[in-house]
């Protein structure tokens, strides 16, 4: 079940939101937990047992944690590292499990004599990737003393496995995600607005958008190799648009339906787009992954005595900065390749993770001296013209870095960025060859009003304007008028039915 | 306080510290910045601070930057 078929949306949904509303307040939590299993069974069939062994896991090694002398840290620490390292080892054998496998055999191969390791590909459950990391959090909120160890199993089991974020996330964490969908609060009318208007914006984006640049992208980068600059580029910018709108639109209708029972879930994106640095970017982009590097991974590390000691003894004999930039370097490390690797089992999500590294790094050292330098040269930073050109070089870097992400393996990425520079031949423009990949020329102008529409909306979010308090203050036939609008542009111009395959979403995959 | 300020101001001399209170939600300091920040609370109050200290109502403010500085002096 998908969250944008006629089925989760006209059926499904509704008697879910039917089922919870005429349930007594104290079983809400039980409405939640079927529909969420029902939900996950229909995407997953019987690869929930991966889901249930989890969650027993977690519950099982939070009480034992919950138990644990204060005095008896050891204990703790070890039970801790066995919930933890039983998620590692269902992200290492089910998802990275061919990938490892294939490095060996290729580091084996290097000796005649050495044995061929056999490569099994094992069906991954959907959002796996997912629901580890939540799995994760919980016991090292647990550990870190940030939550206590719940002796309800139906709670931690829906923390687990509610529909709306299963598959894609947000990554939430157990507090305040876990008590509000246990409360079963009563549904409201401000609640099932709001909620329909989030889930209707984020359909537009996935299917009038995102699923109509399928085909493009798909086809732009099944032969990178015949690729000239125009296409390479253009690859770059449908793959990257059709990203944001895939992804951005589920996590749109993932808290627009969490909404309708009146649970909020953590934010996704803040407009990426209008960042001016890569650190900026990552902190509108993937908000919930790129906290959760920060919270579990980062910190951690960087305030681990040793670090610490280390930034300390850089800080005493080379100053402040070089102090901060040998402090964050390891973590920095480990959180980038944790980052590529999380997307995917491949050389393109690690050469990913390591491209924002190198950022990340440049950024930090060259930070001050950039700031010396604009001085120097009276460059007001914070003006509209230099912002405007730190925009453009930051679509730039994405850019990039979403071409490699997304070609085949590196040296596709490569030869597909190597080709802007020498294969460039305007004629392409206008001689028909972008009508050749996947899509025509209605497509075109689909995709141009919605890209407009789509942006025009992120320029008012970012201007601080709140879309749906407007919407909802308008008088009630204006206010209708516009939502029937929406679903019908969804409707006429969603790229769905014949002619069209269904796209799964782009980041249940990872 | 006047020295958490001091430290505060020497860190990101842009911020409002004494009316500020969403620093971390709001993205007014950020990781490299609470990095900094640490090492020289650490330095100047001779307070040990670790991972678990690091969340964001600890620092959304000076006055719970100072309240945790308190805290812990005393253990």
């Amino acid at each position: 079940m998908k969250y944008t078929s006629l089925f989760y949306l006209t059926l499904f949904l509704p008697l879910t939101l039917l089922a919870y509303q005429l349930c007594p307040q104290r079983h809400r939590w039980v409405v939640l937990l079927t529909a969420s299993y029902f939900f996950y069974f229909m995407a997953s069939l019987t690869l929930i047992l991966y889901l249930w062994a989890s969650t027993l896991c977690v519950y099982a090694v939070g009480l034992g944690m919950g138990r644990c002398d204060p005095l008896t840290h050891g204990r703790k620490r070890l039970l801790v590292w066995i919930g933890v390292g039983v998620h590692l080892a269902l992200l290492a054998v089910l998802k990275y499990g061919p990938f490892i496998a294939g490095v060996a055999n290729d580091v084996l191969a290097l000796w005649p004599a050495a044995p061929h390791l056999p490569v099994f590909k094992l069906a991954v459950p959907a959002g796996l990737s997912f629901f580890s990391l939540q799995a994760i959090s919980y016991l090292a909120d647990i550990y870190q003393g940030r939550t206590k160890a719940d002796t309800n199993l139906g709670r931690v089991a829906l923390y687990m496995a509610f529909f709306p974020t299963i598959i894609e996330g947000p990554i939430c964490r157990y507090e305040p995600t876990a008590a509000a969908l246990y409360a079963g609060q009563p549904l409201n009318h401000h609640d099932i607005a709001y909620g329909s208007q989030l889930l209707c914006w984020g359909l537009f984006k996935k299917m009038v958008i995102a699923d109509r640049l399928s085909p493009l992208v798909n086809n732009l980068f099944k032969n990178p190799a015949e690729s000239g600059g125009v296409l390479a580029v253009l690859a770059a910018v449908a793959c990257t648009i059709q990203l944001y709108a895939d992804f951005s639109g589920c996590i749109d209708i993932s808290i627009g339906t969490a909404q309708m029972f009146g649970i909020t879930l953590p934010q996704n994106f803040r407009q990426p787009f209008f960042s001016t640095t890569v650190t900026e970017f990552w902190r509108r982009w993937h908000i919930t992954l790129g906290t959760w590097l920060k919270d579990y991974i980062f910190f951690p590390l960087s305030m681990s005595p040793r670090i610490k000691a280390l930034g300390r003894r850089a800080k005493q004999r080379h100053g402040r900065r070089f102090g901060q930039i040998i402090q964050a370097i390891i973590p920095l490390l480990a959180v980038w390749m944790a980052n590529g690797i999380w997307h995917g089992a491949g050389w393109n999500y690690l050469f990913f993770g390591a491209y924002y590294f190198v950022l990340v790094m440049l950024g930090l050292i060259f930070e001050q001296p950039l700031e010396t330098l604009a001085a120097r040269l009276h460059i007001d930073r914070k003006a509209w013209p230099w912002r405007a050109l730190q925009m453009v070089k930051m679509a730039v870097i994405v850019l990039v870095g979403e071409l490699m992400f997304r070609a085949s393996d590196v040296a596709s990425g490569l030869a597909m960025l190597r080709s802007i520079f020498t294969g460039w031949d305007w004629k392409m423009l206008t001689d028909g060859t972008l009508l050749q990949h996947g899509i025509y020329g209605n497509d075109y102008m689909v995709l141009l009003a919605a890209g407009v529409i789509m942006l025009a909306v992120d320029i008012c979010h970012e201007a601080g304007i709140s879309l749906r308090d407007w919407a909802a203050r308008l008088r009630l036939p204006i206010r209708w008028t516009l939502y029937v609008t929406l679903i019908l542009l969804v409707v006429i111009f969603g790229a769905y039915g014949e002619g069209y395959q269904p796209v799964d979403p782009l980041y249940a995959n990872f | 306080m006047e020295k958490l300020l001091a430290i505060l101001r020497d860190i990101n001399p842009d911020n409002d510290y004494e009316s500020a209170d969403h620093l971390i939600d709001q993205g007014l300091l950020d990781s490299f910045a609470i990095l900094e920040l640490v090492s020289n609370l650490e330095d100047a109050f001779g307070i040990s601070i670790t991972a678990t200290d690091l969340v964001p109502a600890n620092f959304n403010s000076a006055a719970a930057m100072w309240a945790m500085i308190q805290r812990l002096s005393k253990d």
